[in-house]
């Protein structure tokens, strides 16, 4: 729980200090468990509680405020961060997220910043260890990890399976230790800061972050010499065109896709490609339980 | 023997009031063109990437000198108390902190704390040219007032000093 509160204490850090100090009223048991805080223009802060937004603040946030968050946020560098800004967030120190939105200025049709920031929400992060102790053993042959895809819909936990699967692979925890090669497109699996992944995935494990994943993999491949190549979601034609190069390479394949079933890859043209190339050996498919998550593990090929 | 001292001294006085002038004029220009070199630096260090400001400052204070490492260094130590003011105070402060480079030299390094780390690369750039190319020209008339007043002063000093000593003798 100490860890938990520790997490949500240097996430508020971003906070104007007025905002700061409403954030902090809540117990520590409560911040153990927060998983958002939220901020609109003109209403009262608010926090995720076990999925229910709460209203925290007592005075509303003032559009100042939500300016001087994003200078916290960047460390008074928006221009570093641009590019993420861009895509609607900005990661802080100790991989927490900070979701923007408001009036988008455009520039040649594209979002180019934003006129006015009229919400914003900060998402704590905090790694779930051992999630991939019970599945790991199950993805390996001879104690060498096997390609693999992680089939679920959203929010059901895929990311975070894959970040433990990547460290304790690149730790050589319960198989062989390889070298990673990360492809973390929106840095959701490592949270690269300042260079430093700030959620773990292990010590062999080299992240290419802030390009699309087709050219962060083609990147890796060529640069990193990877035992293990990686990378969450696969959403395009092109990330499956680099994970067919990467495997006639040699290499392992672990990755993500949004799906309920089996069925799904089968269906969808773009995953119809990935079993037409053989291109993973095991699927890993993640079901509930109420709150209990259980993993299924399927041969593909 | 106690007048000849007492003349000496006024003299001595009044030359070094006059010496000391001329070396303001002197001072104000190489803190001004410390200041151009500064932020030249800062202009290539945005041309080469888009470092955050921390690494940014890092790296330009071991490189610049005088008022530009001072105001570097203190704006770097302020980005760990930005909840507390923000960066373009923080550079204001620091701006209007340079008495060195005179009034003129401090109103054309206000504005870029506005600029600096909320704009784009390109335009951070934009912005620090322009604050450069102001500031040369203030160290253009600097100069050219330390050429044409240096040597005034100090002469102003020596005679003025002989003045009173002729005028008390």
């Amino acid at each position: 729980m100490e860890r938990e509160v520790q997490a949500y204490r240097q996430a508020v850090r971003v906070l104007p200090q007025r905002l700061r100090r409403e954030a902090l009223t809540l117990t520590a048991a409560e911040q153990g468990e927060a998983e958002e805080l939220r901020l609109r223009v003109g209403r009262p802060l608010t926090v995720v509680l076990a999925g229910e937004e709460r209203v925290l603040g007592v005075g509303a946030v003032q559009p100042g405020e939500l300016d001087q968050l994003v200078e916290l946020a960047s460390r008074a560098s928006l221009h570093a961060v641009l590019e993420q800004v861009r895509q609607g967030y900005l990661t802080v120190e100790g991989g927490h997220r900070v979701g923007l939105c408001g009036s988008a200025a455009l520039r040649e049709g594209k979002l180019h910043s934003f006129r006015q920031i009229s919400s914003a929400s900060i998402r704590v992060a905090r790694q779930v260890r051992g999630v991939a102790d019970s599945v790991l053993g199950k993805l390996c042959r001879e104690g060498q990890l096997e390609s693999t895809l992680i089939l679920a819909p959203p929010g059901a936990g895929k990311t975070t399976l894959l970040r433990d699967i990547i460290r304790k692979v690149s730790q050589g925890e319960d198989c062989a230790a390889k070298r990673v090669s990360l492809a973390d497109e929106r840095g959701e699996v490592a949270a690269l800061w300042g260079g430093v992944p700030q959620l773990d995935v292990g010590s062999r494990t080299d992240v290419m972050e802030g390009c699309s994943k087709a050219q962060g993999l083609m990147l890796l491949l060529r640069a990193m010499n990877p035992q293990v190549l990686a990378a969450d979601e696969i959403t395009a034609p092109e990330d499956i065109e680099a994970f067919v190069m990467a495997a006639g390479c040699g290499a392992v394949l672990l990755a993500t896709a949004h799906g309920a079933g089996r069925e799904d890859l089968t269906r969808r043209g773009l995953y119809r490609t990935v079993l037409e190339e053989g291109l993973f050996r095991k699927l890993v498919l993640i079901r509930r339980r109420g709150r209990e998550r259980y993993y299924v593990i399927e041969e593909l090929s | 023997m106690f007048r000849l001292m007492g003349a000496a001294l006024i003299l001595g006085g009044a030359a070094w009031f006059g010496f000391q002038a001329s070396r303001g004029l002197g001072r104000r220009v190489e803190a001004v063109s410390e200041m151009a070199e500064g932020l030249l630096l800062l202009e290539q260090e945005l041309e080469l990437e888009a470092p955050a400001l921390e690494v940014l400052l890092t790296r330009l204070i071991p490189r610049s000198r005088g008022p530009a490492q001072a105001m570097f260094r203190g704006c770097l130590e302020a980005l760990d108390r930005l909840e507390e003011e923000r960066f373009a105070q923080v550079w204001r402060r620091f701006a209007e902190g340079q008495v060195a480079l005179g009034r003129e030299g401090q109103e054309c390094l206000i504005p870029l704390g506005e600029s600096l780390g909320r704009c784009s690369c390109g335009e951070q750039r934009q912005a620090v040219k322009r604050c450069r190319v102001r500031l040369e020209e203030v160290l253009r008339r600097a100069e050219e007032d330390q050429r044409r007043f240096g040597r005034v002063y100090q002469a102003l000093g020596l005679s003025g000093g002989a003045f009173l000593v002729i005028l008390l003798l």
